[in-house]
């Protein structure tokens, strides 16, 4: 098991390396930072504004393999992620960032994913019954509210329902309060901030996992295996919590990996809406700053939230299925 | 799926006419229109079995009565932003500098923007930007989606190794970041954003025809129709992908849902449709910021938008109940 994972793993690191590769290709390809300078008026020399990009690595009138291999040596030998287009290092940039939009979405994930399951299996327990059938309208309801609606209306709700208490309890902007020391009150703080950009992401995300496990586990009731445990003597409850659930619990697991690319998608615009200064909110300035290193840190950023999502579900399957545990 | 894979001898028959009438690489639109039921054949009795296959695909589908509600719901949104511009006083570019962040009623039934664009006049041209966008790129990314997903399936080997590779791959790569760096770069012009959303999002469903293809690809009229010397498109044309029409099609309807979505997402914060034109997305970006200053330039873009993405919903729901014969969700038949 612990070969599988790693060897998991390892196609991990070589998948990250891919798609953060691609990303300065594709930045390099459609951002302009020369642009930030011929905005500046008065317009400064031709050869200043050279040296500054030369300085920053960012003239695109270096070959961009020289550019490429410039940038690439400098994460690979001393973990430098370059520079901003006006000399701003995207290391310092992101090193406050990471964690603000990290538990932001690694919180989402499991909190969507926790509800949409649950919700799912009660949903299969009672099908077609009312239950099921309410559960399920509003799970379509849910699923297709854009987030920057449900964002908005989120942060309408929290105003309204502070106004109501008469002072603050949730937060509608910021991440954290300042000053606040202590372990406990940083928690709370935390809570505050966090209740409800999560809720706006988990609201919009968890349907997707409802209508998942709902349908694999009625394919797993009726199958054959669930059916031997109860003509073993299991009573129908038992031999689904013990049997049918684990089994179609494994292809929800494998598809949290794939559902972090849109929660991350959904932190970019929740973060804006709530004025969060994360990875998301780095995301929207980078481009529109033509910010070619920020962008691919973002982008780097990306896909190792999406591979520690894998990574997490890879150990969920590899526990509950025998035919990996065992092996 | 299963009522609607063919008997072998009926994809037999179907098969020799094809042979019998058709140079190679012609496309017969009864097979691509039939996609939804099989292969409908020429003459009057499969047109009679065609006629009441419809009757029973209308009567599972009214049987969902969200789903009818979301057909309403749709059609009176799509008319809308068909009508809204053409009863207009003002176009969406318009600007009136004698009403800036007017509330609503008077002359300008939804009040106008901080520049002065009439609200209705914008939001009828939001809805026709956002849906044809939804509609085009959903109707591209299922096209790529089958082609993509059913010859991986059914030429196997290397070529289904390196398209699900592919398709893995772009997958993981944050799609949405390269999304917005192409869009922004195109400036807003909404012909470029269909391109670069088709691009993008065909993958995920590629995946799921590709299961889906998997199983098609080991019945008995797929391999007659290979022992008869069919090369390997002319089967994933004429054969697999109409057999998955059904899902195709709700595939579709959901593709809107997703298009539309993402659209809004990347108008919303700047980098998709840009000014002067403009989406409900847009709209919403514009608007978002004002929920207590100038609520209708949120609420009104947001209930449209919400209410277009939920309706195409349902009425996928109410597909999914009317053409998938193991969807027992509104009882038999």
């Amino acid at each position: 098991m612990i070969k599988y994972l790693a060897r998991r793993m390892l196609t991990w690191v070589l998948m990250i390396f891919l798609a953060t590769n691609l990303t300065y290709l594709l930045a390099s390809a459609f951002l302009n930072p020369r642009a930030n300078y011929l905005a500046r008026n008065p317009r400064p020399p031709e050869a200043s504004i050279n040296a500054t990009l030369d300085l920053y690595n960012l003239n695109d009138q270096t070959p961009l393999f020289t550019r490429w291999k410039e940038w690439i040596t400098g994460i690979v030998t001393s973990w430098d992620w370059g520079s901003s287009p006006t000399g701003g290092s995207v290391n310092a940039e992101v090193a406050g960032r990471i964690w603000v939009s990290a538990e932001f979405v690694l919180l989402a994930t499991v909190l969507s994913t926790l509800i949409g399951v649950g919700v799912g299996v009660y949903a299969a327990s009672r099908q077609y019954r009312p239950a099921d059938r309410i559960s399920q309208q509003v799970s379509v309801v849910t699923l297709n509210i854009p987030t920057p609606v449900m964002a908005t209306v989120a942060v309408a709700a929290g105003i309204w329902f502070n106004k109501q208490l008469g002072k603050t309890v949730l937060f509608v902007s910021g991440s954290e309060s300042i000053g606040v020391q202590g372990f406990f009150p940083t928690l709370l703080d935390a809570a505050r901030h966090l209740a409800l950009p999560t809720a706006t992401i988990v609201i919009c995300g968890y349907a997707g996992y409802h209508f998942l496990q709902r349908s694999l586990l009625l394919d797993n009731i009726k199958a054959d295996y669930v059916r031997t445990a109860r003509a073993k003597g299991l009573s129908t409850a038992t031999a689904i919590r013990r049997h049918a659930l684990p089994m179609s619990f494994i292809p929800v697991a494998t598809s949290v990996a794939f559902s972090i690319p849109g929660i991350f998608t959904g932190a970019v615009i929740a973060e804006t809406i709530f004025g969060w200064e994360g990875m998301g909110r780095y995301f929207v300035t980078t481009i529109s700053q033509s910010d070619i290193h920020g962008v691919v840190a973002v982008a780097a950023f990306g896909a190792l939230v999406t591979a520690l999502g894998a990574v997490l579900s890879d150990v969920v399957v590899a526990t509950l299925d025998p035919r990996v545990r065992v092996s | 799926m299963t009522d609607r894979i063919l008997p072998p001898s009926t994809g037999m028959a179907e098969l020799e006419r094809e042979l019998e009438h058709q140079e190679p690489g012609h496309v017969d639109p009864g097979t691509v229109a039939g996609a939804a039921g099989g292969v409908v054949g020429a003459g009057a009795a499969p047109t009679a079995r065609g006629a009441r296959k419809w009757r029973l695909y209308l009567r599972r589908f009214v049987r969902n009565r969200m789903a009818v509600v979301g057909v309403v719901v749709f059609v009176a949104i799509a008319l809308l932003g068909i009508v809204g511009p053409l009863i207009s006083d003002y176009t969406y570019d318009e600007v009136d500098f004698l009403a800036i962040n007017d509330p609503p009623g008077g002359d300008h039934w939804l009040g106008t923007t901080g520049a002065g664009n009439d609200l209705f006049a914008q939001l009828t041209h939001g809805i026709q930007r956002s849906l044809l966008i939804g509609l085009v790129v959903s109707l591209a990314t299922t096209l790529i989606a089958a082609f993509v997903g059913a010859i991986a399936a059914y030429v196997g080997g290397w070529v289904e190794r390196a398209i699900l590779e592919v398709i893995h791959f772009l997958l993981i790569v944050p799609s949405f970041l390269i999304l917005a760096l192409v869009s922004n770069d195109v400036n807003g012009d909404w012909r470029m954003l269909i391109v670069v959303l088709a691009l993008f999002g065909w993958m995920y469903y590629a995946r799921i025809v590709w299961t889906m293809a998997l199983s098609v690809r080991e019945r008995e009229f797929v391999a007659a129709a290979r022992y008869m010397g069919l090369g390997p498109w002319a089967v994933v044309r004429r054969h697999i992908v109409p057999n998955i029409g059904s899902m195709l099609t709700i595939y579709f309807t959901l593709g809107v849902v997703t298009t539309i979505q993402a659209e809004t997402g990347l108008s919303f914060l700047g980098f998709g449709v840009k000014e002067p034109d403009t989406s409900l997305g847009a709209l919403i970006g514009e608007g978002s910021s004002l929920v207590y200053s100038a609520p209708w330039m949120f609420w009104f873009p947001a209930i449209t938008l919400t209410l277009l993405t939920v309706s195409m919903a349902f009425i996928a729901d109410g597909l999914r109940d009317a053409l998938d014969p193991t969807s027992q969700a509104g009882g038999r038949a």
